[in-house]
C-alpha cells in the first residue's frame, strides 16, 4: 500500500505542476457549468405556464343550478382552462405540479347566492402552491371578477332578485320586525310594481362581497430544478471527471512511452500496485475536482443540495466508477495523442447523449431512452437525485449500482489488458 | 552470478533470442555487443523479468528468478529510453524511486545525495528534469538505477545520444562502480565502449550468441591478423601479419619505408569475421 501511495502522490505532484492540465481539470468544468447555467437560466428552473390561459381543475361540490352556472361562466373565460375532477385527485395533481391550482365551489354556494341579504357570501376555495404567488393572485382576481359578474346578473334579474328577497324574508325571525324586514318588503313591492316597466338595468345593491375566495396551500412536490445551476453544476462535475480520466489515461501511456513504466516494472513492485497507484491518484483527483466544483456551485451560485449525505455518496460513487474507464482508455490507446483523441471522442458522445450538454429533462423520449447506455447519464442522475430531484435512497440505488458495475467491469477489463500487454 | 540457460523468445514470427546460454560472473562488467535488432534489449528485459522467455531460464544464483521482488531490489536498471519524470526535479526523481525500493528517510537522503554526487548533478538537483541537457538526463538515468545501491547494474545502451563529455563521465562512473564490486551488464553497439569497459563480451547477432570471451581472446580467436599499411611513392601496400613488430623490422631492412600505419584487429573485425557484416550494417 505504501508503494501505491508513493506513486499516487508522485502523479498528483506532476498533475499540479502541469498548468494547462490543472486548468482543464479544475477550472474548465466550472466555466462550462457557469456558461450553460447562464444560458439555461432563461429556459429552465421549473415548469412555467406555456399558455396565456391558466389551466386549473374545478370541483363543483355544490352541484346546484347556480353553481353550475358559475362553472359555465368560468368555462367561457379565455383566461381560464378548466378541467373537472374530484377534489382528492385535484389536490394530488396540484401537489405533483401537473396543474397550477384547483377551484373548489363549496357546498352552499348556490344557497348563499340566493340568500345574499341574510347569509354570508358564496365561497370558493382555491388550492395552490404557496410558492406560486403570481398564479394565486391572478386566479383570485379572476374569481372575484366572475363572482362580481354573477352578482351583477343576480341584481339585474328581477325574478331572481325577488326570489332572493322572499327567501331572505322567510329566514328572518318572525318576532323581529326590524328595519331590514320592512325594507325588503318595500323593496319587493317596488320590484313587483315596476315589473312591467322597462328594465333599465339600474336596480341593484352595492356593498356586498360578491365572492369569498379562500386559499388553501398545496405544497407542490418539486419536479423541476430550482435553478439552472442546479442542473449545470452536476454537468460540470461530469466534465471535470472526463478531463481527469483523460489526463490520467494519457499519463499512463506517457509512462509507458517515456520508459518510466519499464523502470517501475523492473522495480520490486507488482503490476497491480502500479495500476492501483494510478487508480488511486485518478480517484483522489476526480473526487477533489468534483467536490471543488460542487463547492463553487453551492457557495457562489446558490445551488442547494436537498441532501448533502446523498450528494457525498453520489460524488464518491461517480468519481470511483470512472477510474475503470481511465484504465481501459489507457490500455486500448497506443499513444498520448490517441488516448486523448479516443478519450474525448468516446466521452463526448457519452456526454452528448447522457445529459452532459442538453439536460436530461429537456430530452425527447427517444433520446432519454438512448441515454441509458451512457454512464454520464447515471452520474448526472446520481448527483441530481441528491441535489434537486430529492430521490430516496431506493431511487438512487439504480444509478449507484449501474455506476458501480460500470466501474468494476471497465477496471477489470483494463487491468487484464494492461497485464496482458505488459507480459507480451 | 547470473545464469542464462537456453533462453528463447519470439515475437510473432520474429525470433528475438534463439537459445542462448551463458553465465555472468560476480563483479565483472559483461558486455552484450551486437547491431540493432540483435536481441540485446530482449535479453536484458528477460534478465530483469520484464519479458518471460518462451523457454529456458534466467536465474540469479542464490537469489532466484528475476520476477521475485527480492531479486529486483538487488538490480538497478538504466533503460535505453530515458526513464525519468520531466516535471519532477532530479532529487525528487531519486527520492521517488528510492522510496519504491524501500529506502527510509535517513538512508534515502544519504543515497540520494550520494547518487547526485556520483553523477555530478548535485548543483542541479532542484531543477526540473525537463530543464536538463541530454547528457545530464543520461547521468540522472544512471543515478536512479544506483540510488538503492544494487548489486547488479544493467545498462542498456547508456551512451546513446550523449555528447563526448557526458559519455566520458559515464565511462568513469562505470569504472568506479566496477572497482566497488558491482556486477554490470552493459549493452552497446559501440565496440570501442565494450573494448574499454568490459571484462568479457558476448557477441549477439540475429538472436544467437556468436562468441563469448574476454576482449583479448575474442580478438585473438576471431580478429584475424594485424595489418601494416606501408606508404610508398607509388601508393600504399597492405601486409597482414600475426607479428607486426617483427614484420616492420624486416621491412625496414629490406626497403626504405617513407611511412607506415599499423591496424590491429578490434571487436569490429571480430564481428565482421563472424558475420560477414559490420556492426553498423
Amino acid at each position: 500500500m505504501k508503494s501505491i501511495w508513493i506513486l499516487a502522490i508522485k502523479d498528483l505532484r506532476i498533475l499540479l505542476r502541469d498548468k494547462s492540465g490543472f486548468f482543464f481539470t479544475f477550472f474548465y468544468p466550472i466555466l462550462i457549468a457557469v456558461f450553460f447555467g447562464v444560458i439555461f437560466s432563461g429556459s429552465g428552473g421549473g415548469s412555467r405556464p406555456t399558455k396565456s390561459a391558466l389551466s386549473v381543475y374545478v370541483i363543483d361540490e355544490d352541484n346546484t343550478d347556480i353553481s353550475k352556472k358559475f362553472v359555465e361562466t368560468l368555462s367561457k373565460s379565455e383566461d381560464l382552462e378548466l378541467t373537472p375532477i374530484s377534489l382528492e385527485k385535484a389536490q394530488e395533481e396540484v401537489r405533483l405540479g401537473n396543474k397550477a391550482a384547483y377551484i373548489l365551489i363549496k357546498k352552499g354556494y348556490g344557497k348563499a347566492r340566493e340568500n345574499m341579504f341574510t347569509s354570508s357570501s358564496p365561497a370558493v376555495e382555491i388550492g395552490i402552491d404557496p410558492a406560486r404567488r403570481a398564479e394565486a393572485y391572478l386566479l383570485t382576481g379572476l374569481l372575484l371578477q366572475y363572482g362580481a359578474q354573477d352578482l351583477q346578473k343576480a341584481f339585474t334579474d328581477r325574478n331572481l332578485m325577488r326570489k332572493q328577497i322572499k327567501t331572505s324574508l322567510r329566514q328572518l325571525p318572525k318576532n323581529e320586525s326590524n328595519t331590514l324586514s320592512d325594507f325588503l318588503s318595500s323593496m319587493d313591492t317596488y320590484l313587483a310594481d315596476t315589473a312591467s316597466s322597462a328594465d333599465n338595468g339600474s336596480g341593484g345593491f352595492k356593498g356586498f362581497e360578491p365572492l369569498k375566495v379562500e386559499e388553501k396551500e398545496i405544497i407542490r412536490q418539486r419536479i423541476g430544478p430550482p435553478s439552472s445551476f442546479a442542473v449545470t453544476f452536476p454537468q460540470g462535475v461530469m466534465w471535470g471527471i472526463i478531463a481527469c480520466i483523460t489526463t490520467f489515461a494519457v499519463s499512463l501511456i506517457s509512462e509507458r512511452n517515456k520508459g518510466t513504466l519499464t523502470r517501475l516494472l523492473t522495480g520490486p513492485l507488482k503490476s497491480y500496485q502500479i495500476l492501483g497507484s494510478k487508480a488511486l491518484a485518478c480517484f483522489l483527483t476526480t473526487i477533489s475536482v468534483s467536490i471543488f466544483i460542487m463547492m463553487i456551485g453551492v457557495f457562489v451560485f446558490g445551488v442547494k443540495p436537498a441532501s448533502y449525505l446523498k450528494l457525498g455518496i453520489g460524488l464518491i460513487i461517480v468519481s470511483g466508477s470512472f477510474v475503470g474507464l481511465m484504465m481501459l482508455l489507457s490500455v486500448i490507446s497506443k499513444s498520448e495523442r490517441s488516448a486523448s483523441g479516443i478519450g474525448w471522442a468516446v466521452l463526448m458522445v457519452f456526454a452528448m447523449i447522457g445529459g452532459g450538454m442538453l439536460p436530461l429533462f429537456f430530452m425527447p423520449d427517444w433520446l432519454k431512452a438512448l441515454s441509458n447506455i451512457s454512464p454520464i447519464k447515471w452520474g448526472i442522475l446520481a448527483l441530481e437525485g441528491a441535489i434537486w430531484r430529492d430521490f430516496t435512497f431506493s431511487e438512487l440505488l439504480q444509478p449507484y449500482l449501474i455506476l458501480t458495475a460500470f466501474g468494476l467491469v471497465t477496471f477489470i477489463i483494463g487491468a487484464r489488458l494492461f497485464r496482458w500487454s505488459e507480459q507480451s | 552470478m547470473i545464469r542464462f540457460e537456453n533462453i528463447k523468445k519470439s515475437f510473432g514470427k520474429t525470433i528475438a533470442v534463439d537459445g542462448i546460454s551463458f553465465e555472468i560472473e560476480p563483479h565483472e562488467v559483461f558486455g552484450l555487443l551486437g547491431p540493432n535488432g540483435a536481441g540485446k534489449t530482449t535479453t536484458v528485459n528477460m534478465t530483469v523479468g520484464l519479458v518471460k522467455p518462451d523457454s529456458g531460464t534466467v536465474e540469479f544464483a542464490g537469489l532466484g528468478f528475476p520476477k521475485n521482488p527480492k531479486v529486483r531490489t538487488k538490480i538497478g536498471v538504466a533503460p535505453q529510453t530515458l526513464s525519468l519524470y520531466d516535471e519532477l526535479s532530479g532529487q525528487e526523481n531519486l527520492e521517488c524511486f528510492g522510496k519504491l525500493y524501500g529506502l527510509n528517510s535517513g538512508k534515502l537522503q544519504q543515497r540520494v545525495a550520494w547518487s547526485l554526487d556520483f553523477v555530478g548533478l548535485t548543483e542541479r538537483k532542484d531543477d526540473r528534469v525537463k530543464a536538463y541537457s541530454g547528457g545530464m538526463k543520461r547521468r540522472l538515468n544512471l543515478a536512479v538505477a544506483l540510488v538503492h545501491n544494487p548489486d547488479y547494474l544493467i545498462l542498456d545502451e547508456p551512451t546513446v545520444g550523449v555528447d563526448p563529455q557526458s559519455r566520458n563521465a559515464i565511462f568513469e562512473n562505470i569504472e568506479r562502480l566496477k572497482k566497488n564490486g558491482c556486477t554490470i551488464i552493459y549493452t552497446t553497439h559501440y565496440m570501442e565502449e565494450a573494448q574499454r569497459l568490459c571484462d568479457r563480451v558476448g557477441i549477439l547477432d540475429k538472436g544467437k550468441l556468436l562468441a563469448l570471451d574476454t576482449v583479448d581472446v575474442l580478438i585473438k580467436k576471431h580478429g584475424g591478423n594485424s595489418a601494416i599499411i606501408i606508404e610508398k611513392d607509388d601508393g600504399e601496400q597492405k601486409i597482414e601479419t600475426q607479428n607486426p613488430i617483427e614484420e616492420i623490422i624486416k621491412l625496414q631492412k629490406e626497403t626504405k619505408l617513407s611511412g607506415f600505419r599499423l591496424l590491429n584487429p578490434s571487436l569490429e573485425t571480430v564481428f565482421l569475421n563472424l558475420t560477414g557484416r559490420t556492426l553498423r550494417d
